[in-house]
């Protein structure tokens, strides 16, 4: 542990169902933490019933492995190290794409990934996403192509076909990395012929790199290592009756391409011998290869032999760790560029430069990166990453929470550190002290922080904290719970108290009605969060979750049909304004932050006049954002000498600030509005223009110029990838037809009957859509949704009737408003 | 004479004349405005008459009030001690909060009801439910009880299956109120929600709400109770509502002759306050509205209050302002909430309307006490908070979780206090202040967050406008003509609008 050049943090990432879990069990098996003969099956990252039961993983989980290598194994390791012994922090993330907040918190804390593809169905959805969370996280990927066992097997696909699907899966992953060339992390690509790609076969336990078989043939051959990975891979191709290798195939029968001919072929025989119980013909080639099997797993049979047998002459554990260790970087070389995603501060400051370092006897830099239930009912171990410095028990540590600034005290804490714990899956070990480099588990420290948060030495008062994580879903699904005996009401505050620490995603608030809301990424995502809720962090009190709720978004279609004027409540004073949309693109600009109240005015007008086509003057007279002054609306000045302007500012930007979060329609929050103050009148003595009279009346008059612009509801839209066979094309179209869907890609996907099929779905519709989508095609799509854009309702919701007027009216009648909307003779005055 | 008996002046006139008072306030609620004048001849009328017969000729002075800078159900004593007066006379709708100096005599007035109609529908529900029933009203009912008392008496005994029926009237504590030497000896006999004390001689317990009280036998609660409210849906209404929240409450409706069983309007309410109490724990800046100058014990209330606000490391601004509204709140928009310390039924002022939130008393202390937690139960009566002694504040353990912004959220400040920085407030205020103006100021925008600020110096301070600037450009400005007219349309304009 002490040892940074031999410890590797890495996380395993890919779709649903890959194998992901599976596959780290043999990785946990080799370290003997489990038994050779149930790996594959005990799932051992799935600590949770539920997790067990669904077949799927939910929380990221991680473990770590001690593992000793051979020095023959390493000898042609070139990095740094220190002995032979190696820590494998790993940590397994769970594939559905609802979790994959899950994911982002563990590719924080880890410097490497094994990306884990299925050779049958390729690279998915989520594999893409998640492969780009993880480059966008300058963590270096190794590809293992998963699910071996089912080319042998199920399919029986001869080598040159094996050969085309597994190239086509690489080349795929390669070209989403291609697009994240990076010079300080390199070339990201992952090549079989270097060693940066496995084949495994996580249910048996068994995985190859080029490198085993290289070895082996190398010196058969007379040639180099390094020579043989290359002949194994690509334009190769080799004729046994001449003894010959070519870079073309010269037609003639025995020329086979170098991976068919010595890895494809040989691991085919050795599983058909198998499979057929040959055992006289299987013991000679066995020791050929140098496997010894035990006399009592001579007995075995069928897929039990096979399984055995392919785990000792290919133990996935080896292939899989030497290509870990070879492959991803320790902390040490992580650190070095990733410090730049990392820390906040200036890049050269002494906690800079620890991280950079990896410096254990620099200051303590830690990252918590997510919360996980302890065994004791309601207290969290906050797990992380040291970065640098070291962390140990009894330690004073400032706790930096997400709000916080430095130089204040919002959101800043002193708290000692209870225990240090490393995690082992299913168990804990607590150790005297933690060196960076690694993850950790603390105790004591879950009352301070929500969700994640960075830790530094109580006295470095002048650190900066580690950048938040960016998740790439977000909660557009919620429901209002509450408690069905009223009086378990403190019992639910403190419920979702918990709710909210454990999932990084999860948000817990209040309405303005009263009502608690849960809010997730998606429909499985809620159900599982409510059912921790009532199970696990509110003892079994029983709950009521209302209807899901989706929230909605105000906008304009057009400008305003006219200029509209609001009097304040004492008639001295007036303002005029008119509202229109932003331009296409902008809101979403000012959502990623490309535009915001922070930039430089110089460099927002020029992106504002060259993108959007602004006019430089105007560019500048942006008063504010909006809500929460950084949302996707603003107010600019239009007025040309107006006296007094500048005093009411602040009251027309509080206004907005208000009226921006509750539109005029539905109370939601507005979304691409531009409010253009025209003209002011003012009254000539202050305390008759002070706060009191503009902002209402500010409030009163962005009201009127959104509703005299075509007001429109934004409703939110999820993108949903399906992936089917042919036969079930039909079912998934008219559900998608019936849910207000729309298919805008199908491709057929290359050397399978798949289909991958790419839609739009708005999110309202969408519960119920998986198992309405499952029942339609007996179970063969599997559908996964992310919230993608928002999208204008095209009915109006002021003409009654309309389906948006039906939508405001039941928004309205669940915030218990009034059903019917304030008339626009409420907000405009006239003179 | 329908004015006659509709206000009482029989025996209005009896307790001036009796007691002696010779200068007399009569305060009138905007809607009975109408009838002051005819009030006012009618009563001297009678006073005239009664002094006679008592051979003196002491003058008595009437004076209307009207307009109250509070709620019109509280007696405005300020207003009655600038005409000197020695007695208030409440005419219409009140609250029947104690008064501090002042006695004064409460004319309900009497609101029509169709009594058989009542009875008709009281027992009909009484019947289809098998709890017992406790009758509560509006005050403009009370005259009427007793005959609806009377002819449910007759119904039941005609009626076989009247006999089962368990019926309680609560009772009007009394038309008169006199000042209190001390407010909390009141305490258990004006006010009140649950206050125990033997009484007579059957022991139980005593309620009381809106000048309303009744008797519960021991063993009982008040949720094994049906309310029966007699009266229009308004604030004593939703008083009895929110206090008893516990409690199945149906609503006669006299003017409509309606039975109103939904009262989910009025538990709404309840929610939307809970939210608001959450809200308030945000709240860094809070304004203390000085809602009645003459409900008693409204002092202390502040005081406790101001103290509440200190202890829970926040800043407290105190602000009179007569009846709020919107404008005038906006006017402090550095003030996150707002607490109205008032009497119960002008306590709960919420709008949308307002730019903060505007809380009572009993909320803030649900808000700032740390510790405490939302149960349901809820008062209304600031008085009933006085003596609760405040939760002692809890070790802090935790960092308080916020559920509007849905994380943990620390009140800086508390941790100040905690830490023991105390003492510095007061010295190195000034320095910080000057250290946050001296700081380069870029992003002014963030004024206009609600909640960021921890006073209102740094919440000016981080205005982008400051007042007038004294090293700005100071040459003087030309001379213009400025507008003339009036603000709905000054004369420039209104040339414009008609070219």
């Amino acid at each position: 542990m002490d040892y940074k050049h031999n410890i590797r943090n890495m996380s395993v990432i890919a779709h649903v169902d890959h194998g992901k879990s599976t596959l780290t069990d043999s990785l946990v098996a080799a370290a003997g933490i489990i038994a050779q003969e149930v790996a594959g099956d005990v799932r051992m990252t799935d600590t949770r019933a539920d997790e067990a039961e669904r077949g799927i993983t939910i929380k990221s989980t991680g473990i770590s492995l001690f593992y000793e290598m051979t020095d023959e194994a390493l000898k042609s390791y070139k990095g740094e190290r220190n002995g032979n012994e190696y820590l494998i922090n790993l940590i397994d993330s769970p594939g559905h794409v609802d979790f994959s907040s899950e994911v982002t918190a563990a590719l924080r804390i880890t410097d490497g990934a094994l990306v884990v593809v299925d050779c049958v169905e390729g690279v998915c959805v989520q594999t893409e996403t998640v492969l780009r969370q993880a480059l966008g996280e300058r963590i270096r990927p190794v590809l293992t192509v998963n699910k071996m066992d089912r080319c042998f097997l199920e399919l029986q696909v001869d080598g040159e076909e094996a050969y085309q699907t597994f190239s086509r899966v690489i080349e795929n992953a390669n070209v989403i990395m291609a697009t994240y060339e990076d010079p300080l992390l390199g070339d990201v690509q992952v090549y079989p012929e270097k060693g940066t790609v496995a084949f495994s076969a996580g249910l048996h336990g068994w995985a190859f790199t080029l490198t085993n078989f290289a070895k082996m043939y190398a010196s058969k051959f007379g040639v180099d290592e390094s020579k043989m990975m290359e002949r194994l891979w690509g334009e190769n191709f080799f004729d046994p009756a001449t003894k010959k290798w070519t870079t073309k195939n010269t037609g003639s029968a025995t020329c086979k391409r170098g991976f068919v001919q010595f890895c494809y072929e040989p691991i085919k025989q050795i599983i058909n011998t198998c499979m057929n119980d040959q055992k006289d013909k299987l013991w000679p080639m066995l020791a050929k290869l140098g496997c010894t099997m035990k006399s009592e797993e001579k007995e075995l049979m069928g897929k039990a032999l096979m399984k055995r047998v392919m785990q000792t002459w290919l133990p996935a554990s080896s292939a899989l760790l030497e290509m870990m260790i070879f492959h991803l970087p320790s902390p040490s070389t992580a650190q070095k560029y990733r410090v730049e995603n990392l820390y906040e501060g200036p890049l050269d400051d002494q906690y800079a430069n620890a991280i950079r370092n990896c410096d254990p006897d620099g200051p303590l830099m830690l990252y918590v990166s997510k919360m996980i239930p302890a065994s004791d009912k309601g207290r969290f171990f906050a797990f992380g990453r040291v970065f640098a410095g070291r962390v140990s028990t009894g330690l004073k540590v400032r706790i930096m929470g997400p709000n916080f600034v430095p130089g204040e005290k919002k959101d800043l804490y002193v708290k000692s550190v209870q225990r240090t714990v490393i995690w082992m899956g299913k168990r804990q070990e607590t150790v005297e002290d933690v060196p960076c480099g690694n993850t950790v588990a603390l105790v004591g420290l879950d009352q301070y922080i929500t969700k994640n948060a960075t830790l530094t030495n109580e006295k470095e008062v002048d650190a900066h904290p580690i950048r938040a994580m960016k998740f790439s879903v977000s909660p557009v699904v919620r429901v209002a719970v509450q408690c069905k005996v009223a009086s378990d009401l403190p019992k639910l505050v403190e419920g979702l108290k918990r709710l909210a620490k454990s999932d990084p995603m999860v948000v817990c608030t209040i309405e303005e009605s009263g009502e608690h809301i849960v809010a997730g990424a998606g429909e499985l995502h809620l159900e599982i969060c409510l059912k921790d809720l009532q199970d696990d962090f509110m003892g079994g009190a029983e709950i009521i979750k209302s209807d899901p709720v989706v929230s909605f978004r105000e906008t304009v279609l057009e400008k305003s049909c006219r200029t509209v004027m609001s009097k304040s409540p004492n008639k001295h004073n007036r303002l005029y304004m008119e509202a229109r949309p932003l331009e296409e693109g902008l809101a979403e600009a000012i959502d990623d932050g490309r535009i915001g109240p922070r930039d430089d005015p110089k460099v927002r007008s020029k992106i504002l006049a060259e993108e959007f086509g602004w006019d430089k003057d105007l560019a500048k007279k942006i008063w504010c954002f909006g809500p929460e002054t950084t949302g996707p609306n603003m107010v600019v000045d239009m007025c040309k000498g107006v006296q007094y302007l500048n005093e009411i500012k602040d009251s027309v930007v509080a206004g907005f600030q208000w009226a921006s979060k509750e539109g005029a329609l539905a109370e939601e929050n507005m979304r691409g509005i531009c409010f253009e103050v025209c003209d002011v009148v003012l009254h000539a003595d202050a305390i008759h223009r002070g706060g009191g009279q503009v902002i209402p009346t500010a409030r009163r008059v962005i009201y009127a110029s959104q509703i005299t612009a075509k007001p429109r509801l934004l409703e939110p839209v999820y993108l949903v990838e399906i992936q089917a066979p042919e036969q079930a094309l039909g079912g998934i179209y008219s559900v998608l037809n019936q849910k207000r869907g729309h298919v805008f890609e199908e491709i057929q996907r290359q050397g399978t009957p798949l289909y991958n099929i790419k839609a739009y779905l708005p999110v309202i519709e969408s519960f119920g859509f998986s198992s309405t989508l499952r029942a339609a095609t007996s179970g063969q799509a599997f559908p996964q949704c992310v919230f993608d854009h928002w999208d204008m309702m095209s009915s109006d919701p002021l003409e009654a009737g309309s389906q948006a007027s039906t939508l405001v009216a039941d928004i309205r009648k669940r915030k218990g408003l009034k059903e019917q909307m304030t008339p626009l003779s409420e907000f405009e005055d006239k003179l | 004479m329908e004015l006659e008996a509709n206000y009482e002046i029989a025996s209005t006139a009896d307790f001036i004349h009796t007691r002696n008072f010779t200068r007399i306030a009569l305060q009138f609620p905007d809607n009975l405005l109408k009838d002051s004048i005819r009030i006012v001849r009618a009563l001297r009328a009678k006073l005239r008459l009664l002094r006679d017969s008592d051979g003196d000729n002491k003058d008595v002075g009437l004076f209307v009030m009207a307009d109250t800078t509070y709620g019109s159900c509280c007696i405005d004593e300020v207003g009655a001690s600038h005409i000197d007066a020695d007695c208030v006379i409440h005419y219409g709708h009140t609250c029947l909060s104690p008064t501090t100096k002042l006695p004064a005599f409460f004319v309900f007035g009497k609101a029509s009801i169709d009594i058989s109609k009542c009875v008709e529908n009281l027992s009909k529900h009484a019947l289809t439910n098998d709890k017992p029933v406790l009758v509560l009203y509006g005050l403009e009912y009370a005259y009427a009880i007793p005959h609806i008392r009377e002819a449910l008496t007759e119904a039941s005994t005609s009626c076989v299956s009247g006999s089962k029926l368990e019926i309680n009237f609560a009772s009007v504590i009394c038309s008169v109120i006199n000042p209190a030497e001390d407010h909390k000896s009141i305490h258990g006999s004006a006010g009140g929600s649950t206050t125990n004390e033997s009484f007579g001689k059957e022991a139980g317990t005593r309620y009381a709400i809106g000048g309303l009280n009744w008797n519960i036998p021991k063993g009982h609660r008040m949720e094994d109770y049906l309310l029966f409210w007699i009266g229009s849906d308004n604030s004593a209404f939703a008083n009895v509502v929110l206090t008893f929240n516990g409690c199945e409450i149906v609503r006669y409706d006299a003017t409509e002759d309606s039975l109103v069983t939904d009262v989910s309007q009025q538990l709404r309410i309840l929610k939307r306050r809970y939210y608001l109490v959450e809200k308030a724990k945000d709240a860094n800046i809070i304004g203390i509205l000085v809602g009645t100058l003459g409900v008693a014990g409204y002092l202390d209330m502040i005081h406790q209050m101001r103290e509440l606000i200190t202890r829970a490391g926040k800043k407290a601004y105190t602000l009179v302002m007569g009846r709020p509204n919107p404008a005038k709140l906006a006017n402090f928009p550095e003030c996150d909430v707002f607490i109205t310390v008032s009497c119960a039924q002008t306590a709960l002022l919420d709008s949308k309307e307002f730019f903060s939130p505007v809380i009572t008393p009993f909320e803030a202390m649900l808000a700032f006490n740390r510790g405490s937690q939302w149960t349901g139960a809820y008062v209304m009566e600031f008085r009933d908070l006085i003596s609760s002694l405040p939760v002692e504040v809890r070790d802090q353990s935790e960092a308080r979780f916020s559920f509007i912004k849905g994380g943990y959220i620390e009140d800086f400040d508390q941790q100040d206090t905690v830490i023991g920085k105390e003492d510095n407030e007061g010295a190195l205020a000034l320095a910080n202040a000057t250290e946050k103006a001296l700081k380069l100021n870029d992003g002014n925008l963030n004024s206009v967050i609600k909640g960021t600020a921890k006073s209102g110096a740094e919440f000016f301070l981080s205005r982008s406008y400051h007042g007038l600037e004294i090293n700005g450009d100071s040459s003087p400005e030309p001379y213009v003509i400025g507008r003339s007219g009036k603000a709905s349309g000054y004369e420039d304009e209104k040339s414009k609008q008609e070219s």
